[in-house]
């Protein structure tokens, strides 16, 4: 399992109530990879400004973010964080409301799709999600990343 | 028939799409041998690309291809909408599948 080599309680975290935008909740989930120097600021940068350019495109699902950019110099290797916020934060508007906020960094075209993968087995596992959504502390979150999988449907 | 998931990126969101793309065909028992299915970023996709381009509904406009080649998907990661989506195609298409 690649997924939870890299969702650790270094990476997860919470925030019962966050204050701040969507490119605050953007850079404090990225804030563990810019620690172990996975990815440098720059990226980070580059995340938001694809938003800010391209709109909510990173909204992949109800309340679900996976913020990426194109991998670069500024990416050491294939990381991924997620921050949850305890209340919604919007994307750039009111239509795309957001808690579950994933970073994900890329090498490469397809060094991470394995990554993606498995991410997705979670996200399209009903009963994953709602653990995920009804989480309200990093330990709960990990758990539910870790449950064993149920054949996705 | 050749479908293509575009995202701004290529990277991750159009992967995800094509994925349940290929899942969706595998469940309805669908003959692939003359389906392929990919994902692109959207500077290098043009109309020649493919024959269908799914794609996030916020990017649905900056696609440079015909409108009535474009489905725009609401959620990446809701399989049943794109299911219902490629069932339409199918049916357009005269190709066999499993419907449940």
């Amino acid at each position: 399992m690649v997924l939870s080599k890299l969702l650790t309680n270094q990476t997860v975290k919470y925030e019962k109530s966050f204050h701040g935008n969507w490119e605050d909740a953007i850079k404090l989930a990225a804030d563990p990879l810019v620690i172990d120097s996975t990815i440098d600021k720059k990226y980070v940068n580059s995340m938001i400004d694809n938003v800010k350019k391209e709109g909510p495109y990173i909204n992949i699902g109800s309340e679900i973010a996976l913020a990426h950019a194109r991998p670069n110099n500024h990416v050491k290797k294939i990381g991924l964080s997620f921050l949850k916020t305890g209340n919604e934060i919007n994307l750039i508007d009111k239509k795309h409301p957001i808690k579950l906020w994933f970073v994900l960094a890329a090498i490469d075209n397809t060094s991470h799709l394995d990554v993606i993968k498995e991410l997705m087995n979670i996200l399209m596992d009903s009963k994953k999600l709602d653990l995920l959504l009804n989480a309200n502390s990093q330990t709960q979150l990990l758990n539910a990343f870790n449950e064993p999988n149920n054949a996705s449907k | 028939m050749k479908i293509l998931a575009v995202c701004q990126n290529g990277l991750g969101s159009s992967f995800i799409v094509q994925m349940n793309i290929q899942n969706i065909l595998k469940e309805e028992n669908v003959d692939t041998s003359n389906i392929s299915v990919d994902h692109a970023d959207v500077g290098s996709t043009g109309a020649d690309s493919a024959d269908y381009f799914f794609t996030d509904k916020t990017l649905a406009d900056n696609l440079n291809v015909p409108k009535d080649k474009v489905i725009p998907l609401n959620s990446l990661i809701d399989k049943e909408e794109t299911k219902k989506d490629i069932n339409k195609i199918l049916k357009k298409e005269n190709i066999d599948f499993d419907a449940n």
